[in-house]
């Protein structure tokens, strides 16, 4: 019995999707916070690239006789124990926090999602075994293993980068690993064999991509907590150890001492450390919303 | 049951009467105090219905607490014999389990149980069976009808499966889109479909009288995003005897014989539709528009919605 | 349930061999002779004969290894350069004063994060949860350091409020029996030894709990919420129980279990945290101990103090683990 069809009438779906990433990065224009964090890292990146050259003073260079001034025309933020300018060393601690804090989370990135990889696409006794070094290296409390590390390495810019690296690697490996494994056995991978794709097909254009986004927004989080892993390292005399560069947790060794008649010069380096965790930090959130619309928060 | 989060759920208008009381007027506390004593409710999914970290006898003695001035123990004598109502075997043992250790079909018991506590006046029932197994679905429903007979509890069930409400029900109310587009008693509106979509739900799904060969014919189209207010009646995109009306304004709900007076409820309930363009008997038998030349009309343009 | 314990406690026995080893080769891995590197300028020739001797660096490696496991499992962690005193001795006297800053910071995440995340959850998105957001973002966006010394700027150096640096007024001179600060001021029979014990805690509680108060405060707030849309909280409300209950005992149950979890994994941050708070408030404890250690090159009380710290972790972690599921009745029953 043929069956007369009423006329359906389509409408338009409230917007089309253009893609993933697209979709992601319109979320993150439009989210506020997330956009004021971007704009915080902004401020301090110009910082750190334009120091030469908005840097009143020398930061390397103190004024006997100009110690513990308090922030003036001349010193905004003052002089510090030696008579350095304060506000210059601010300026060209940027530069070392964000690079020694960001090179050290593509170096935990790198090894993490090698271990990670490895692990979740071999599986077996390869996977237990790395699992199992991570589970030690984790077993280790925070920032302790990267004390630990500097302590056995010795001082300096490079072994900084490795030892916050490597002790952000156990978390990029675990979280790489639980999302590969999870996507094996998904409907769509499933799929995607099942019409005969190749593994490496299956591995790079299937799984990869999925497993990207949460290892993107935990980098950005980790870059402010490196950021203040580093500084804390400066801070207990484990810092580049250069006298020629400026790092702002350096700069807050021997802080008590400033407690009664300095406490700009607590003020100003923490400042700067604060707004750039916070503004990885909301930047993170924001990547958070914008790639996985489900959660919020 | 006013039981929807603001500002996810909003009362934007009417009624709710219950013996004589409007439930929208009620503060938080005097609805509190209706909750579970004179109005109960079971939910579609009996797996996630019950709290996972706490005995059956604390979640059913902490209902029964709510209401009345009752012992511990008492309250846990009351429990146990709910339980053994609705077929628990050894309800004493199984009252200190976690609601994990039950099947579905039971703890949909444990819900009907649980409702039924303090012999409330309606039991709403959402889907009561949808979660279910087949076999058990019979045996659930049995039983809520059997207890709702003996405490004299009124029930409004809620579904989509058509069986159910021919077998459980005595007047049914046939909702799209949040709209009542047809009323009757439960014989009557079997007898005499009279609203398109009603029509269209009784010929989409088997039956047993159907002649060899005979299609199914489902309901085109796709239920309306209600975030979006229809203008017009709802159910116009879909329906095959659409007139130009339809897209202008909701029908009212008026009985089928204008001239008799409207039962709202009973044995007698007065039959009403809300359609523009009724589908007529053989129309309705057949399942589409019988009359010469006619067709749906079209969607008028700039009609945006 | 005991199953579950046996195999959590053996499950943390590798972990711990596996460190072990790590910690190992991290002596003998530094460059050039270890007794050298060990001893650094204190380096004579008895001395450096002496730690060949103790760490038995002519024996084959794995040899070596069993000695210092032997060693370890005795409860003899090795003894410092500085001052040739045992690890395990030093450690009983200053690892409580560390206990009593980190249960002092846990009290202060716990006891304002859950009640800061169930306020939050209330009405998400009002205008308490957008406070409570900005608080927590601050919360893990400032190092220990600067938030330890802002604070003791703030309360002791302009306010007089609270009292700075240290555990306790030395001038009250208090015996340490128990070397928990407050503990020794209790027994100490002295009414203000007590009060001013409390007093030196708070700060450095503050300043070491404020990462764990911001992360319990958030994962409560989002557990709080998705248990809040959960089917049997609507049954709770349709059975016409009140709001309280229904907030306590019926969401708080089961929003405790992820955060209980959280809870755990923050040990971990407290105990590295610790190292920064004690260096800033001037506390001997044994986070303090760390850095002097490192700044002498004391290798053997470095590797030993981070065998302990993790030891302490895992334990937590798994006393942790075991509470959660006796929350949580689909465990415990299984």
């Amino acid at each position: 019995m043929a069956v007369q069809a009423p006329a359906v009438v389509v409408r338009a779906a409230p917007r089309a999707s253009r893609g993933l990433w697209r979709d992601a990065l319109r979320r993150l224009l439009r989210n506020g916070p997330a956009m004021l964090g971007l704009l915080f890292i902004a401020i301090f990146v110009a910082a750190a690239i334009l120091a030469p050259l908005i840097s009143p003073y020398d930061p390397t260079v103190g004024v006997i006789g100009e110690a513990k001034h308090g922030p003036s025309l001349q010193h905004l933020m003052g002089t510090d124990s030696v008579g350095r300018d304060e506000y210059s060393r601010v300026l060209f601690g940027a530069r070392i926090s964000l690079t020694v804090g960001s090179v050290a989370v593509l170096t935990g990135l790198v090894f993490g999602c090698l271990v990670g990889a490895l692990a979740g696409g071999a599986g077996g006794i390869v996977d237990t075994i790395l699992m199992r070094v991570v589970d030690v290296l984790l077993a280790v409390p925070g920032i302790l293993l990267a004390i630990g590390i500097v302590a056995w390495l010795g001082q300096g810019q490079l072994q900084i980068v490795l030892a916050v690296g490597i002790s952000y690697a156990p978390i990029f490996a675990r979280l790489l690993r639980g999302s590969l494994l999870a996507l094996r056995e998904s409907d769509y991978v499933m799929a995607a064999r099942s019409m005969g794709a190749s593994p490496a097909r299956v591995l790079l254009r299937h799984m990869l991509p999925n497993a990207l986004t949460p290892l993107i927004v935990q980098a950005t989080l980790a870059a402010a907590t490196a950021i203040i892993d580093v500084a804390g390292l400066g801070f207990l005399g484990l810092g580049p150890g250069d006298p020629r560069v400026a790092e702002w947790g350096e700069m807050l060794t021997g802080s008590a001492g400033f407690l009664q008649n300095a406490p700009y010069l607590i003020f100003f380096p923490g400042a700067a450390i604060v707004i750039s965790a916070i503004g990885f930090n909301l930047l993170g959130d924001g990547l958070r919303e914008a790639l996985d619309p489900r959660l919020k928060r | 049951m006013r039981l929807l989060p603001e500002p996810a759920g909003r009362i934007e208008g009417g009624r709710v009467e219950f013996e004589g009381q409007d439930l929208i007027e009620l503060d938080e506390s005097e609805m509190r105090e209706l909750r579970g004593k004179e109005i109960a409710m079971i939910f579609q999914d009996p797996m996630t219905s019950l709290n996972p970290v706490l005995t059956i006898e604390e979640q059913m003695v902490e209902t029964i607490k709510a209401h009345k001035k009752i012992t511990g123990s008492d309250a846990r004598a009351r429990a146990i014999e709910l339980l053994s109502m609705v077929g628990i075997p050894q309800p004493e043992q199984r009252l200190r389990n976690f609601p994990h250790q039950f099947s579905g079909g039971m703890r949909q018991r444990v819900m009907i149980a649980m409702a039924l506590a303090l012999e409330p006046k309606l039991l709403i029932a959402d889907e009561p069976t949808t979660a279910l197994d087949v076999t058990i679905q019979a045996q659930v429903l049995e039983l809520l009808s059997r207890l709702a007979a003996d405490h004299g509890t009124a029930v409004i069930l809620i579904t989509h499966d058509l069986g159910v409400v021919a077998g459980m029900t005595r007047r049914t109310n046939v909702m799209y889109a949040g709209f009542v587009v047809e009323s009757a008693t439960t014989a009557e509106l079997f007898a005499q479909p009279s609203h398109p979509y009603t029509v269209g739900l009784l010929h989409s799904m088997p039956r047993l009288d159907a002649q060899p060969g005979e299609p199914l014919i489902p309901i085109e189209g796709t239920p309306p995003d209600l975030r979006f207010a229809p203008v017009g009646c709802p159910f116009a995109p879909r329906c095959a005897w659409r007139v130009e009306s339809c897209w202008r304004g909701m029908p009212p709900l008026e009985p089928l014989q204008p001239t008799t007076e409207v039962h709202m409820t009973g044995s007698g309930a007065t039959h009403r539709c809300a359609c523009w363009n009724r589908p007529t008997a053989e129309e309705a038998s057949a399942g589409r528009p019988l009359r010469a030349g006619f067709t749906a009309a079209p969607e008028p343009i700039g009609a945006g919605r | 349930m005991l199953r579950f314990i046996v195999r959590r406690v053996l499950g943390a026995i590798p972990i711990l061999f596996g460190l072990s080893v790590i910690l190992f080769m991290f002596l003998r891995l530094l460059p050039g002779d270890p007794a050298i590197a060990i001893l650094g300028q204190h380096a004579t020739p008895q001395l450096i004969a002496q730690i060949h001797e103790t760490l038995g660096l002519d024996k084959p490696l794995y040899v070596q290894y069993l000695n210092y496991l032997g060693q370890l499992l005795q409860g003899n962690f090795g003894a410092s350069i500085i001052d040739s005193r045992a690890v395990a001795d030093t450690f009983a006297i200053r690892f409580p004063i560390t206990v009593e800053l980190t249960i002092g910071a846990l009290i202060f995440a716990v006891g304002l994060g859950i009640p800061l995340g169930r306020l939050a959850a209330r009405h998400p998105n009002g205008w308490i949860d957008g406070l409570v957001t900005v608080v927590s973002l601050f919360g893990i966006s400032i190092p220990i350091f600067v938030l330890g010394y802002t604070l003791a700027f703030i309360f002791a150096v302009e306010l007089h409020l609270l009292p700075y640096p240290g555990p306790i007024d030395p001038r009250l001179s208090v015996d340490p029996v128990t070397h928990f600060p407050i503990i020794d001021a209790v027994l100490s029979g002295n009414p203000g030894a007590v009060v001013d014990a409390f007093a030196h805690l708070i700060l450095p509680a503050i300043a070491l709990g404020s990462i764990p108060l911001a992360i319990v405060t958030r994962i409560t707030r989002a557990s709080v919420i998705d248990v809040s849309n959960e089917d049997y909280v609507r049954t709770a409300r349709a059975k016409g129980l009140t709001r309280k209950r229904v907030d306590d005992r019926h969401i708080m149950r089961n929003a405790w279990l992820p955060v209980t979890t959280v809870i755990g994994l923050q040990v971990g941050s407290l105990l590295g945290g610790a190292v920064l708070t004690e260096t800033v408030f001037g506390w001997p404890g044994v986070g303090s101990w760390v850095v002097t250690s490192i700044q002498n090159h004391d290798y053997i009380v470095v590797q030993s103090l981070i065998l302990i710290f993790a030891t302490i972790f895992l334990t937590v972690n798994l006393i942790v683990d075991i509470g959660y599921a006796f929350l949580n009745p689909r465990i415990r029953y299984s």
